[in-house]
């Protein structure tokens, strides 16, 4: 009697302890991973830090050295003229792709499953994929040059050329993601809107913009989101195309703090460098949500 | 090559574990077997991917191995291993056994007390035969010139020694400076110029203008030559005097407009295919692409190609970066390595080492009868008539780094390379003032 | 009747110009893509002096030369290897530490709504950029003694996969309706063998998708592999091939064969799983 009563109450207990026995292993391996470190960043953000070790706590000098710090202010805004160019010309390229292949015809499959590779190589090797095109002395576009008979072609020595041929790279490894993304979204687009305007005798053009756009927002919303929140951590492609040069005309956030804490040995500013970056970060993603909801699907 | 394939097996979790226990056992029995590996044994050589090293691959690992050295040669990309080295030694990883450094990392090791003290372990300082401006290059704190805040009274120690000579000297067409080596930065132009007109080369000289280092260390030469002094002995700016302005002003004008058009981006591959596919005239380089002046592989102007002293203003003076190498104190076959270090160090490796076709360290080296390359009795030619390392200091990454920008916007902008000096002078001042340098 | 025909032929003529129109957009979308990677695969059967002195636009004696040198002598089997292996163990792992957390989510109202919070701050994890964190994590490694070694990289990608498994499959999760997991209770399963046996299989699919999406992310990961391993005992290929990306006297031949490397099996694991793939990018946009 007393067991059976035991058995049920220890079910009971173990009903409702299984949630937290479910979440456990995501939540202890996250905080020892992730949390923890994140908590050891802040501490090294408030110390200064020399010869490898933390000299004596400075609480938020670090913070206000940062933006006062021109390097760092420029590579923010290095960052911000990158992300932007590069979210922008994906979107617009991405749009008009899905609206391309939203028929069947021949070749899109052959077409779709192509335009996958760029996204899915490693970015390491798109950086050198690209290096070999962008090389002044032996990269493809001087190749092509030099077989019309034309002299060498600088591209990563002179700033503003490499700052766009950056831009290309980026466009080129992502802009089929967010192809994928809004292709999905215009084709989870309820028809009877669209056969209505055609009833109506409303034009493509028409039909795009005051039917097609206003119901793909949210996806529209959340891709570019969602791109320009990865866009900001960009730094394998850069390390290995630019690492950061000419000067400094390609130095992302991201490569400036690593260079800050690896080779100049300034641990505690590039933690508060980062940490910087991410709260920049978290506020960009909460006002984008933000938007979102109040945009909302018409 | 090397079958070091079997030793480097990648490791699993289980083996992590293992490997660990049997190291801790390993460890407990150190002492009786470090006797016994004295002789010989394993050594893991870091290194960074740099032509200079190949006759030290080639012709001196073998060497070794018959010594009974085992040496492992992990080499990787020159912007890489300073962050991991320092990284190794710091975590005490033990992942390596001797760093083979650029030698303005020595002050961040040496302040970090992270290498170990040779002199100690039983290298000679002392002996005569090492060429001074190199063996002072391996202690810390320096044993003269200025010392940075919080190491004025230590007693120096020496905590690296140099591994292979290199410095920049001047690599020049012979047929267009007929009369040998340019004596002079104008000699250098004006002769290059009537090549040029003849249609010998392309461009008088080439040189590095990528921000950061390669820039840095072109203008270095120039700079020197000129008269000018980086630091005072108190580590004030002293680079945007005068004579440092109108080395920087040389450098962006008349130098620019003397090289090939995309200078600005050229790093060590682009100038030396610049001289050695026959475009340029002559070239500041060390000895990396120097060895390949004389391989019909790499060169399309074999014979052409002759070393001589850099060209002067007030005087000739390069640009000294040696490899340099330090064992650090997590070392797990630190006698091994320290061992190698003093027969690598021997005049008679040395002289291998010359025969190779690298530069050595000792003297006696140099006078070797048939020295592998050219360029040896030259480079002693150099070391004796005036070349200086870069400032002793672990900031140096920093301030080259400033320094490296406002040279490269000056180089792109073709002008205002006296303005770019005191922006740069601005701004090393503000770094090292952060850095707690003037009290 | 001539209308008729007139109006036929001018259907005709704007469809065939469409499709030419098509194709030609086509043709021009696949030569931007594959002309890049058709340059990077002929330069890896070239020689260092083709690539930059002649500059030829095809490979006039291809041999495999490079590929040999990379496994030979620069240990990308190593590297491979080591890929693989701390590729499948954080990816499994983080599947299943995040398909029972977010099965948790799901399913179960805790107090406070702790299982939102929890999802959230996932979710808060997963927008910022990992190089916020590298440095400490580089610190904790250190401290832990686990700088190059499988078991730190296994832990740290792990961590990071978690992130965004547990908010994938949370959306995969709640697509199930929850009366059938009921149903099989009633019948007398217990909440994990429901778990097992019911939602598991329906949600195949989802997990396929998030697996195949962190294998993708976990394989090419740079930046934590650069900071935390060091030699070829836990170098992972893209680490492995950054070691040939130098600019003093760059391999162009080696880099190019690295390249090809790095990326092939990443590309035909792709192409293999294409569906899923496709499911898992853009089931987070399209909700």
């Amino acid at each position: 009697m007393r067991s059976a009563r035991r058995a049920r109450l220890q079910g009971a207990g173990f009903d409702l302890a299984l949630p937290y026995l479910l979440l456990a292993p995501s939540v202890l391996i996250v905080l020892a991973i992730l949390i923890y470190p994140l908590w050891d960043g802040l501490r090294a953000s408030t110390q200064f830090w020399r010869y490898g070790k933390p000299l004596n706590d400075i609480g938020l000098d670090n913070y206000i050295a940062l933006w006062s710090d021109p390097q760092f202010i420029n590579s923010l805004w290095v960052t911000v003229r990158f992300v932007g160019l590069s979210v922008a010309i994906e979107t617009v390229l991405g749009l008009a792709l899905a609206l391309f292949c939203l028929r069947e015809f021949r070749g899109i499959r052959l077409l779709r499953t192509v335009l996958i590779v760029p996204m899915v190589i490693t970015p390491v090797v798109v950086a050198i994929v690209f290096r070999l095109i962008y090389a002044s002395d032996a990269g493809m576009l001087t190749a092509f040059s030099e077989t019309l008979g034309g002299t060498p072609v600088q591209i990563l020595g002179e700033p503003l050329r490499a700052f766009l041929a950056l831009v290309a790279l980026d466009v080129w490894e992502w802009t089929p993601l967010m192809f994928l993304i809004l292709l999905a979204g215009l084709q989870s687009l309820p028809s009877e809107p669209f056969e209505a305007a055609r009833v109506d005798g409303a034009g493509p053009w028409r039909t795009f913009v005051d039917h097609t756009l206003p119901m793909l927002k949210p996806v529209l919303a959340i891709a570019i989101v969602l791109r320009a929140i990865d866009a900001f951590g960009t730094f394998d492609q850069v390390f290995v195309l630019t690492r950061g040069g000419p000067g400094e005309a390609t130095r992302l956030i991201s490569i400036y703090g690593y260079d800050t804490a690896f080779k100049f040995q300034q641990t505690g500013f590039a933690a508060a460098m980062f940490v910087t970056m991410g709260l920049i970060m978290l506020a960009l993603a909460l006002a984008a949500v933000r938007l979102l909801r109040r945009a909302g699907p018409t | 090559m090397n079958d070091f394939r079997s030793l480097r097996r990648p490791m699993g979790r289980r083996t992590v574990l293992q490997g660990g226990a049997s190291l801790a056992l390993a460890t407990a029995f150190a002492g009786s077997s470090r006797i016994a590996e004295a002789a010989g044994g394993k050594v893991i050589i870091g290194a960074f991917a740099d032509g200079g090293l190949t006759p030290f691959k080639e012709k001196i690992i073998p060497l070794a191995k018959t010594q009974g050295f085992d040496i492992q040669f992990l080499e990787d990309e020159y912007g890489v291993t300073l962050e991991k080295w320092y990284a190794d030694a710091k975590n005490a990883a033990g992942q390596y056994d001797l760093y083979l450094l650029d030698d303005p990392w020595v002050p961040q090791f040496g302040a970090a007390d992270l290498l170990e003290d040779l002199g100690a372990g039983g290298i000679d300082a002392g002996d005569s035969d090492w060429i001074k401006s190199l063996i002072d290059m391996g202690w810390w704190p320096p044993q003269t010139g200025p010392r940075v805040a919080g190491f004025e009274s230590a007693k120096p120690k020496l905590i690296c020694v140099p591994f292979v000579g290199d410095l920049q000297t001047l690599t020049y067409r012979n047929d267009v400076y007929t009369k040998g080596a340019p004596a002079t930065w104008d000699e250098l132009l004006e002769m290059g110029k009537a090549g040029v007109a003849a249609g010998k080369i392309k461009y008088p000289i080439v040189f590095r203008g990528v921000s950061g280092n390669p820039i840095v260390t072109s203008w270095y030469p120039i700079f020197l030559s000129y008269g000018g002094e980086f630091f005072d002995d108190k580590w004030k700016v002293a680079f945007n005097s005068a004579a440092g302005k109108a080395a920087a002003d040389f450098f962006v004008g008349p130098l620019k407009q003397n090289a090939p058009p995309g200078v600005v981006e050229f790093d060590s591959d682009q100038e030396g295919a610049a001289i050695l596919g026959g475009d340029a005239g002559a070239i500041i380089q060390y000895s990396g692409n120097a060895l390949k002046a004389d391989d019909p592989a790499q060169s399309k102007v074999v014979g052409k190609l002759d070393f001589g002293v850099v060209p002067k203003k007030e005087k000739a003076i390069a640009q000294i970066g040696i490899f340099i190498a330090g064992v650090p104190k997590s070392a797990p076959n630190k006698a091994n390595a320290i061992a190698f270090l003093k027969w690598y160090c021997g005049a008679a490796t040395q002289a291998k080492l010359a025969e190779a076709g690298s530069i050595p360290v000792k003297r006696t080296a140099f006078q070797v009868p048939k020295p592998g390359n050219r360029l040896i009795p030259v480079a002693l030619k150099q070391l004796d008539s005036g070349a200086l390392p870069r400032p002793r200091t672990p900031d140096w990454a920093k301030v080259e780094e400033l320094l490296g920008i406002e040279l490269n916007k000056a180089l792109q902008a073709g002008s205002g390379g006296g303005a770019a000096l005191d922006v740069a002078a601005q701004k090393v001042t503000e770094y090292l003032t952060q850095m707690g340098y003037y009290k | 009747m001539t209308a008729n025909l007139a109006a036929v032929t001018a259907f005709r003529r704007r469809a065939m110009a469409t499709s030419l129109a098509r194709f030609a957009v086509t043709s021009l979308l696949l030569l931007v893509v594959l002309l890049p990677i058709y340059w990077m695969v002929a330069a890896s059967f070239k020689s260092n002096p083709e690539i930059t002195q002649d500059a030829t636009l095809y490979p006039h004696a291809p041999s495999f030369d490079n590929y040999r040198h990379l496994f030979s002598e620069r240990e990308f089997g190593a590297f491979l290897t080591n890929s693989l292996g701390v590729t499948a163990a954080s990816v499994f792992l983080a599947l299943v530490a995040g398909s029972l957390g977010a099965y948790a989510i799901a399913r179960f109202r805790l107090p406070f709504r702790l299982e939102r919070m929890v999802g959230l701050s996932l979710l808060t994890l997963r927008i910022v950029p990992p190089v916020v964190i590298l440095i400490p994590v580089y610190l904790l490694m250190l401290s832990l003694n686990l700088l190059n070694t499988w078991l730190g990289l296994i832990l740290t990608y792990t961590a990071l996969n978690i992130t965004f498994c547990v908010w994938m499959m949370e959306s995969f999760f709640r697509e199930i309706p929850v009366d059938l997991e009921e149903a099989a209770m009633v019948d007398g399963d217990s909440r994990l063998t429901a778990f097992r046996r019911i939602t598991l299989p329906l949600a195949a699919p989802g997990l396929a998708a998030t697996a195949i999406f962190a294998v993708i992310v976990t394989f090419n990961e740079f930046l934590f592999a650069l900071v935390l391993t060091a030699t070829p005992a836990a170098m992972t290929m893209p680490r492995g091939t950054a070691t040939l990306i130098g600019r003093i006297d760059t391999d162009w031949a080696s880099m190019s064969a690295a390249g090809v490397v790095g990326a092939l099996p990443i590309v035909i694991f792709a192409l293999l799983v294409q569906r899923h793939l496709v499911r898992g990018l853009t089931m987070g946009a399209v909700k």
